[in-house]
């Protein structure tokens, strides 16, 4: 029986697997993942705040629960084991890795203190282990550069009050966090005109329900004839006469950021040019939310340049690529499903040409590598998380890494009430 | 009665839940199942019994999987008068245009006559209830409603 390992365990991943499956059931199908939880950025990256995005979860759990798909957790492709060794222990290997390293803001000051990716910035939020250490600076007064979707959910996420993450699983440390800091002023720019911005209209409508926010708009004549475009009409819709506001939010259209000043290594301004006209916002912190790189640039750079076929996602006769690792930084979940039936039709086709001699699959992992977590322990990490979850949570997740791997194995002290502080 | 379970989806949630009901009536029922994406209105079939399951996306739209079989209807004004459907809707409430994908397309089947047996029910991905939870009663509900009517014929 052929033995396919994914590696990354994140939508794409998880589709891949389903996709496989459906065109044949008795696949030998694993699925790896550095982390000894999966699902990807369906955890780590869709807002804390949007529990019903995040419940595609539980149609990926059916793979591991019911469909004989085996989770390998803690096991890094390029550390624990190499793409030689998974290439030579499996027939198939597709590498759904993701691109986690948020793009810098190139510019004069881009590297000043205060300046974070809104990758990191969600993933902090949503207690990823590597962010679980670094506490975003905030301040009164923050600039959001970038107006796509996950602009927007950090937009939302720092105009939020208590209250309304009734039904998140926002830990209450990052709410005290946001809410310590003063958040006041919410400055969100873009290049665009309104009616080419990247975000989705439900995004601003869901804005509109806020109701201690005040907003204003700056550059909406730039969109004049388009007052038709969903995005106009939803922007147009904000409520901007709002006598008592805890927050303003202002969004500015038309907006190339130049540069940024700051005093003692810390941010202090951001300057934005639109035509002849400069714009100068002092700021507390800045948060670019402008695209995604690779995380392994060297790896992917090279596998997209040998790749038979880039667009599906053949690298070769039994080495593919899917998800954003395959097709960078677009896309929402579903445009992962649709492509990875794509692939896996492909996949199959190859399959059937496969010739040589029978694989060791996962055994040859597991018997060089102890560590290695499965689907049992990241469901012991899941009933540690819903036990420990607190009054208006459905969740507690748990951020350090140490305790994850002490909860997957099992030998976790007292591992029904974890500590969550790393 | 034939029974045949349709469903429109983006991420594969309802497509997921057709198998779940498909499981829990096989043996019972003669059951088929398809994608709206895959199927033309003149597919529909007196003999069949339609059991629908759609979720909604974008702004209140039909998802991927349903839209160019809304398309098609619209284009086709098929005469539906002899087919029967029971409708299953996937949404989340924190949208304002909470499950409009199923209420439009249960609409757009009897604007061209279909008839529709027994209330929508729907699900609510912010809430606490597991899909299947609620569709399979629902599905063994409408069998029920319907049984009459298919036995009459
Ligand atoms: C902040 C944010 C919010 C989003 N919100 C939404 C939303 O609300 N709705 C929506 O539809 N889409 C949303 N998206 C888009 C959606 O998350 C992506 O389309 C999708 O996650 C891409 O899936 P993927 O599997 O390619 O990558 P990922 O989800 O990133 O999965 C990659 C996996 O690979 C693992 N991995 C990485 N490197 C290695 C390695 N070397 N060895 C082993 N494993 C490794 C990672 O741990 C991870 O589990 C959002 C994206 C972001 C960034
Ligand atoms: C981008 C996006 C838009 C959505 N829009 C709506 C909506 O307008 N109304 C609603 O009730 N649900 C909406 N939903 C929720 C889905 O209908 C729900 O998650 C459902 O379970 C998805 O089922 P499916 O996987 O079969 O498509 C939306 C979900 C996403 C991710």
């Amino acid at each position: 029986m052929p033995k396919i390992a994914i590696v990354g365990a994140g939508p794409s991943g998880c589709y891949a697997a389903q996709a496989l499956l459906k065109l044949d059931k008795t696949l030998e199908v694993d699925i790896l993942d550095r982390l000894p939880v999966p699902y990807g950025l369906v955890r780590y990256g869709v807002a804390p705040d949007h529990q019903g995005t995040k419940a595609v979860a539980r149609q990926f759990a059916r793979l591991f629960e019911r469909q004989g798909v085996r989770f390998i957790g803690n096991v890094t492709l390029g550390e624990t084991v190499t793409l030689d060794a998974l290439r030579a222990a499996y027939d198939i290997v597709v590498l759904a890795l993701g691109l986690s390293k948020d793009r810098p803001l190139d510019l004069p000051g881009g590297d000043l203190g205060g300046v974070s990716g809104a990758g990191a910035v969600t993933r902090h939020w949503n207690d990823h282990p590597d962010e679980a250490g670094q506490l975003p600076h905030l301040g009164n007064r923050v600039v959001i550069v970038g107006q796509g979707n996950v602009a927007m959910d950090v937009l939302r996420i720092l105009a939020k009050q208590e209250p309304d993450f009734d039904g998140s699983d926002l830990h209450p440390r990052h709410t005290d966090h946001i809410t310590g800091a003063g958040v006041a002023q919410i400055d969100i720019l873009g290049r665009s005109p309104a009616h080419l911005a990247k975000f989705d209209p439900v995004m601003v409508k869901e804005l509109a329900k806020l109701e201690h926010v005040r907003f204003a708009l700056d550059g909406l004549e730039l969109s004049e004839g388009h007052e038709d475009d969903p995005r106009v009409a939803a922007l147009a819709a904000l409520p901007q006469d709002v006598p008592v506001a805890s927050h303003e939010v202002t969004f500015r259209f038309g907006w190339t950021p130049e540069r940024l000043s700051g005093t003692e290594g810390h941010v202090d301004a951001a300057f934005f040019r639109r035509g002849d006209e400069e714009l100068g916002l002092s700021c507390d912190s800045v948060i670019t939310a402008i695209g995604f790189d690779s995380h392994i640039p060297g790896l992917r750079d090279d596998l997209l340049a040998r790749a038979e076929d880039a667009e599906t996602g053949v690298v070769d006769k039994g080495l593919y690529l899917a998800g954003w690792f395959c097709r960078g930084p677009r896309g929402t979940i579903p445009d992962n499903r649709a492509a990875a039936q794509a692939l896996a039709t492909r996949i199959m086709a190859d399959l059937g040409t496969l010739t040589g001699a029978e694989k060791p699959g996962h055994a040859a992992l597991i018997a060089a590598h102890p560590d290695l977590t499965d689907y049992d322990g990241w469901l012991r990490i899941d009933a540690a998380e819903l036990a420990a979850c607190t009054d208006g949570r459905v969740r507690a997740k748990v951020a350090d890494l140490e305790t994850l791997l002490a909860l997957a194995s099992g030998r976790a002290p007292g591992s029904a009430t974890p500590e969550t502080e790393g | 009665m034939k029974i045949k379970l349709l469903y429109g989806t983006e991420t594969g949630n309802a497509e997921m839940l057709c198998e779940d009901i498909e499981a829990h009536l096989e043996g019972d029922h003669e059951v088929e199942m398809a994608n709206l994406a895959d199927t033309d209105p003149a597919d529909l079939a007196a003999d069949t019994f339609h059991l629908v399951v759609c979720s909604t996306y974008g702004d209140g739209d039909l998802p991927a999987s349903a839209q160019p079989f809304g398309e098609a209807l619209e284009a086709d004004q098929p005469d539906l008068s002899a087919i029967h459907f029971a409708i299953f809707g996937l949404g989340d409430s924190s949208y304002e245009t909470y499950n409009q994908g199923s209420e439009k397309l249960a609409a757009l089947l009897a604007t061209y006559g279909a008839h529709q047996v027994g209330d929508r029910v729907i699900h609510d991905a912010m809430g606490g209830d597991m899909a299947e939870d609620l569709a399979l009663p629902w599905a063994d509900a409408r069998i029920a409603q319907a049984a009459d009517l298919f036995a009459e014929t």
